[in-house]
């Protein structure tokens, strides 16, 4: 069950790290730096952490949204682009995952919108910290388009780590 | 789509510059104590038993508020401080970071026994800080969290939010811790 499972880990003694990917270079860059800064391959597998990629797919209805004519006979198309994409992006994660050496990780996708499913994954799983990109928009496309990563920040019950790409200097 | 830097797994792990913000808020001591054991205790931890690898320079840095030179009420007569009045205020505000300094590296002490450089920067405490972190080309910057609620964030103004959106690199927002009911 699952307790077992989280008994388990506690005994071990490591704490779970989540690492929320989407589609997005930004996403992957998060990844990379937190397995090169967080998780040696000299070390051997002595990490303090156990490490948990979640992906969130987001639902068909959600993309097309409106229903109008149409989108019934749009629906199924939408929806193997989106599987597609979503297999895609965890295939990356674990070229990205073995190519530093990691191999204790779980891989997770879970359908919904991004926001909430991640901070149900640090629930489901008693996350110490929470790993996020972010996309570095400024405050107005943050305020119509809405940041994952402000939501998360803001309402994950755990430490949040927002990793962002350097910005090139001017 | 040009790749920029890929990260090489170096032998061993990255050297980090873990810039810890901290102030006489509970929360950011809290972040500190949670940034010693789960950063820098993994060092400790996963390296070899007879040398263990230092995950990198921890440098805690606070942000003193700039001295007002006179208090202007909105109604009624500007008030000026003389000199004295000056003095004496920047005097308790130094000795005031100081103890926030020494009681941060008095916590580093004791969990790790790990020497961490101070910075006290003066100003404005979310411009300072993620200028400080720009300047010492941190890795990760750790800031505590009010836990604040969305309106209330908006009026008081929030630090974390502010290092979130514009420091230029990862930033590590801690939270309190829930509190059991």
């Amino acid at each position: 069950m699952a307790t077992e499972a989280e008994a388990a880990a506690s005994v071990v003694g490591k704490s779970v790290m989540v690492v929320g990917i989407d589609d997005s270079e930004h996403s992957f860059y998060a990844l990379q730096w937190t397995l090169l800064h967080f998780f040696s391959p000299a070390a051997g597998s002595s990490s303090p952490f156990k490490l948990v990629v979640v992906s969130a797919k987001p639902t068909p209805t959600s993309v097309i949204g409106l229903a109008g004519p149409g989108a019934a006979d749009v629906l199924p198309f939408v929806e193997s682009d989106l599987r597609k994409i979503s297999l895609r992006v965890i295939e990356k994660a674990k070229e990205i995952c073995t190519s530093h050496s990691v191999a204790d990780v779980e891989f997770e996708v879970v359908e919904g919108d991004a926001r909430n499913v991640l901070c149900e994954a640090v629930e489901k799983h008693h996350a110490e910290i929470l790993v996020v990109g972010s996309h570095g928009y400024g405050a107005i496309k943050r305020t119509v388009l809405g940041s994952v990563s402000d939501y998360c920040a803001h309402h994950a019950h755990c430490t949040v780590m927002i990793v962002k790409k350097p910005k090139p200097k001017h | 789509m040009e790749e920029t830097n890929e990260p090489v797994a170096t032998e061993g792990r990255e050297k980090m510059t873990v810039l810890v913000a901290v102030d006489e808020s509970e929360g950011s001591l809290y972040a500190l104590s949670w940034a010693l054991d789960n950063l820098f205790a993994a060092a400790a931890v996963g390296g070899a038993p007879n040398k263990p690898q230092p995950l990198g320079r921890l440098v805690l840095v606070h942000a003193q508020q700039p001295l007002q030179q006179f208090i202007m009420h909105p109604i009624g007569p500007a008030v000026y401080a003389t000199s004295s009045v000056i003095d004496s205020v920047k005097k308790a505000q130094e000795q005031n970071s100081r103890d926030v300094i020494e009681r941060a590296k008095g916590i580093c002490r004791r969990r790790l026994q790990v020497e961490a450089e101070a910075v006290v920067v003066i100003g404005d405490p979310k411009e300072t800080i993620c200028q400080a972190a720009e300047q010492m080309q941190t890795d990760l910057l750790v800031v505590g969290s009010r836990g604040l609620s969305k309106i209330r964030r908006a009026i008081l103004g929030s630090v974390s939010d502010y290092c979130a959106h514009h420091a230029n690199c990862p930033v590590l927002i801690v939270k309190p811790p829930k509190t059991s009911h």
